[in-house]
C-alpha cells in the first residue's frame, strides 16, 4: 500500500476516534440548546461536516476546541434563527439576557454548602440539572459545558465561543451561580 | 471538606450518564452522521491523491520528452537539425540562411571527387 494512502488511512482513523469521542457530548449540548433532538442531530451533523473540511488538516491537540467552535456557531446560529421567529410569533416571550446585572454577593455560593445536587439523588438530580441547563441563557451554559463538562480550559473555552478570556469568566460565574439557585430550588 | 464547586463534580458525572444511555437509534444516526462527514474527508483526500499523480505523471512525461527527445525542442526548426553534423561556423552560416544545404547525391559525390583529386 502506497505510504500516503497509509497515512490517509491513519488520520481518517484519528479523526473517527476524535469524532466518535465527542459526539454524544456535542448531542446533549446541542439539546440543551434546542430541547429537540431532530434539530439537535441536524446540527451535529452539520458541526461534524463542516469541522472536517475546515480544520481535518488542523493538529490534532487543537481539535477539541475548534470543533466546538464550529458547534457553537451552529448553535448561536440557531439560538438567533428561533428568536427572531419568536419575536414574530409571540411578543410575550422574553429572552434571558445575559448581561443582566447580578449582586455577586447575593449570588454568591455559601461556603459551607456541600452543593445543591449533593442532595438530589439518581434521576431526580439529572432531571433538575437538565432543566436548570435548558433555562440558562447559551453564552453561560455553553461556557458551563465547555469548562465543567468537556473540560476545556479557559483559553480553549474562548477560541470555542469566539470571545475573550474574561468573557468566559464572567458567563461562567453567571452559570454556575443559576445553576446553584436553580438546584437548590429542587431541595 | 468539600469545596463550593465540588457539586460540578456530580453535575458532570450526571451529563456523563446521560451521554452515555442515549437509545440505539440515536447512536446509529450519530454514527451514520461521522460517517457522512469522513467520507468528505476521503473524497477530498482520493482527489487530491489522484491530482498529485497525475501532476507527477505529466512531470515524468515532460522530463522524458526533453531528455531522449532532444530533436523536439528544435523540431520547428530543421536547418537546427542539420547543424549538429556541421562546424560551429557553418552552423553559424546556416542559421543566418548564407548556407543552403542541398539533397541531390550528385553534389555530395562531386564534392567528395573533387577534394580526392585536388588531394
Amino acid at each position: 500500500m502506497p505510504l500516503d494512502r497509509v497515512e490517509a488511512s491513519t488520520a481518517r482513523q484519528r479523526l473517527d476516534g476524535f469524532l466518535r469521542g465527542v459526539e454524544r457530548r456535542a448531542l446533549r449540548m446541542a439539546e440543551f440548546a434546542t430541547a429537540n433532538r431532530e434539530e439537535a442531530l441536524d446540527l451535529v451533523q452539520d458541526a461534524m461536516l463542516a469541522f472536517v473540511r475546515n480544520y481535518a488538516a488542523k493538529p490534532e491537540a487543537d481539535w477539541p476546541p475548534l470543533f466546538h467552535r464550529v458547534l457553537d456557531s451552529r448553535l448561536t446560529d440557531w439560538h438567533r434563527r428561533n428568536q427572531v421567529r419568536s419575536r414574530w410569533l409571540s411578543s410575550w416571550w422574553p429572552a434571558k439576557n445575559d448581561e443582566e446585572a447580578e449582586d455577586p454577593i447575593a449570588t454568591a455560593p455559601d461556603p459551607g454548602e456541600v452543593g445543591p445536587l449533593a442532595r438530589l439523588m439518581g434521576e431526580d438530580a439529572g432531571q433538575a440539572l437538565d432543566v436548570a441547563l435548558k433555562q440558562l441563557p447559551l453564552r453561560q451554559r455553553q461556557a458551563f459545558l465547555l469548562r465543567i463538562w468537556e473540560g476545556l480550559d479557559v483559553a480553549d473555552t474562548a477560541t470555542a465561543m469566539r470571545c475573550g478570556e474574561g468573557s468566559v469568566k464572567t458567563h461562567l460565574w453567571r452559570a454556575l451561580n443559576a445553576l446553584r439557585q436553580a438546584l437548590e430550588a429542587h431541595r | 471538606m468539600k469545596q463550593p464547586q465540588d457539586w460540578t463534580d456530580r453535575a458532570r458525572a450526571l451529563l456523563d450518564a446521560s451521554a452515555q444511555h442515549l437509545d440505539g437509534a440515536t447512536v446509529s444516526r450519530l454514527n451514520q452522521a461521522r460517517q457522512r462527514a469522513l467520507a468528505v474527508q476521503a473524497q477530498r483526500g482520493a482527489s487530491g491523491w489522484v491530482w498529485s499523480r497525475r501532476l507527477a505523471l505529466a512531470a515524468s512525461l515532460a522530463l522524458a520528452a526533453v531528455m531522449f527527445w532532444p530533436d523536439a525542442r528544435n523540431g520547428a526548426n530543421p536547418a537546427a537539425t542539420a547543424s549538429a553534423a556541421l562546424s560551429p561556423e557553418d552552423a553559424e552560416l546556416l542559421a543566418d540562411g548564407a548556407l543552403e544545404l542541398t539533397d541531390e547525391p550528385e553534389f555530395y559525390a562531386w564534392l567528395d571527387a573533387d577534394d580526392e583529386h585536388n588531394g
